[in-house]
């Protein structure tokens, strides 16, 4: 029971981490970014294939979280250009449709092209014990990368002055213009800093467990089921609830099943919105 | 230092205000007067850049800033106030404040200015804005808009939703910036306190400006003295 809670734990981190990027740009600019996991998925690609030409493990990481980054840049560029143009609601729809529009042919080219690649990140040495229960290196490497990330973020949005930029823009957008703040600018940032967080949740799953092409589409899903529990626009929402939701999924998949777990998490994600219809952390509107 | 000319602007191509022109000189406080929906609000929005002209022009210090989004406008030294007031409400007082002057870092001078000017948000630094009374929160309004060393103030109904002591209270602070060189404009349906604050003024009445002049020809004027002083 306790390995199945730190596990729990160790996913829920991720599951955090990847709900905080789409969290952030749906609160920020009201958009639903659907082709999330693949962005995600790209970046584990371009980490496995420099691996595959001889780069080392830290340098091919590194690529791949610069490739997520772009990955939001081009999609800011690109994709989402017409849904600038509209506002509220046909935002959000339009947002979604096209995301989604891209993750079909993400998913349809790497499947053609590359249908077994997968990216595992193996951490050498043995387990170590924690609470009495043996836990895998690469685990704990993964937590730590993932925990060091939260407080960095943590200290971006509380400490510095882009941080709280971009926070203003989430609070109150008018607002932020009225201080000189230009919207559009602290979306393009929020976008590529989703896309490093999508590749640094890809990279630190691969050293769990191996990030195969097929992964985006239930990234996206578990990132959206965290973010509806915790909470639209809520950082701090989206870590509480991966962290609950992870240690569901995992003590559900442990005693049930884990095809049935998916369905146990849409039922705790559908319960909290019964509930909380804003989400454990979440504003209401 | 603001020049508006022939300025239209409205909502879906209707236009709410047309024909505008006014002008605020150095130094001077001058006020809008209307009542509710003659478009003073549409107005200062279109002014500010929230809202985009359908026609004329609008100058600040000679540079042409008609459509220029707000977020540049504040920039060159224009500060808002608008009605709502649009704080950050889940900020604390400090950071509504230093957001104020973004991009660059709070001046500590301009910051003790500001606190000196409203103790209240002194006492509450660490306070969210959004838990704080109305006249707390109009305080924050005008002190964040200060934060970035406006030239020209300018302030949406600053009495709006405020008990009549806080109201004056607000103005107190104004006259006091105005002593100190800051430039206001002004839009008020409370007419007789914008009155006493104000050199000019310009009423606005189904979005065309009807009337204009000092406030002591505006307070003997027998329309405006029915309409908005209460005289019969």
């Amino acid at each position: 029971m306790i390995a199945d809670i730190l596990d729990g734990i160790v996913l829920g981190l991720q599951f955090g981490l990847l709900a905080a990027g789409l969290t952030l740009v749906y609160g920020l600019g009201g958009v639903l970014n659907l082709g999330y996991g693949q962005m995600a998925v790209i970046a584990a690609m371009a980490v496995a294939f420099a691996r595959d030409a001889g780069v080392p493990p830290l340098p091919a990481v590194g690529l791949g979280l610069l490739a997520g980054g772009l990955l939001g840049l081009l999609l800011d560029r690109t994709v989402l250009r017409p849904v600038y143009r509209l506002r509220g609601e046909a935002r959000v729809l339009l947002s979604l449709l096209l995301t989604l529009g891209v993750s079909f042919i993400v998913d349809g080219y790497l499947n053609w092209r590359y249908p077994l690649k997968a990216l595992t990140l193996h951490i050498g040495g043995g387990a170590v014990e924690i609470l009495g229960v043996p836990m895998r290196r690469g685990s704990l490497v993964a937590s730590a990368i993932t925990l060091v990330t939260v407080a960095a973020l943590f200290v971006f949005f509380r400490r510095t002055s882009l941080g709280r930029a971009v926070r203003s823009v989430i609070e109150d957008e008018e607002g932020a213009r009225l201080v000189g703040i230009d919207p559009s600018r602290m979306l393009r940032l929020i976008l590529v800093l989703s896309g490093v967080l999508a590749a640094l949740v890809a990279v630190t799953r691969a050293m769990v467990s191996p990030v195969d092409v097929k992964s985006g589409l239930s990234m996206t899903v578990f990132a959206l089921i965290v973010t509806v529990v915790g909470g639209l626009g809520s950082v701090y929402g989206a870590l509480l609830a991966g962290i609950i939701l992870g240690i569901v999924n995992v003590v559900a998949a442990d005693l049930i099943g884990t095809y049935i777990s998916l369905i146990i998490l849409l039922g705790a994600a559908a319960l909290t919105i019964l509930i909380r219809p804003a989400g454990l952390l979440g504003v209401k509107e | 230092m603001l020049e508006v000319s022939r300025l239209a602007a409205g909502y879906q191509g209707n236009d709410v205000v047309r024909d505008i022109a006014f002008h605020v000189d150095p130094g001077e406080a001058v006020m809008i007067i209307g009542s509710n929906g003659a478009g003073k609000t549409t107005l200062f929005r279109c002014v500010i850049g929230l809202l985009g002209p359908s026609s004329g022009e609008v100058r600040f210090e000679g540079t042409d800033i008609t459509g220029m989004p707000a977020q540049r406008v504040v920039r060159l030294g224009i500060g808002f106030v608008p009605a709502e007031r649009r704080l950050f409400p889940r900020m604390t007082v400090e950071e509504n404040l230093s957001l104020g002057a973004y991009p660059r870092r709070p001046d500590p001078e301009t910051l003790a200015m500001v606190m000196d000017l409203f103790p209240r948000l002194a006492e509450r630094k660490r306070q969210t804005a959004g838990t704080m009374s109305g006249g707390e929160q109009q305080m924050l309004a005008v002190g964040r808009a200060l934060m970035s060393k406006p030239r020209l103030l300018v302030l949406d109904e600053p009495s709006t939703g405020l008990a009549p002591l806080l109201a004056r209270a607000t103005y107190e602070a104004l006259r006091v910036l105005r002593e100190r060189g800051l430039t206001v404009l002004v839009a008020e349906q409370q007419v007789p306190l914008a009155m006493a604050f104000s050199d000019r003024g310009y009423v606005l009445e189904n979005g065309r400006i009807q009337t204009e002049g000092t406030s002591a020809e505006l307070a003997a004027n027998p329309d405006v003295r029915r309409a908005y002083l209460g005289v019969t």
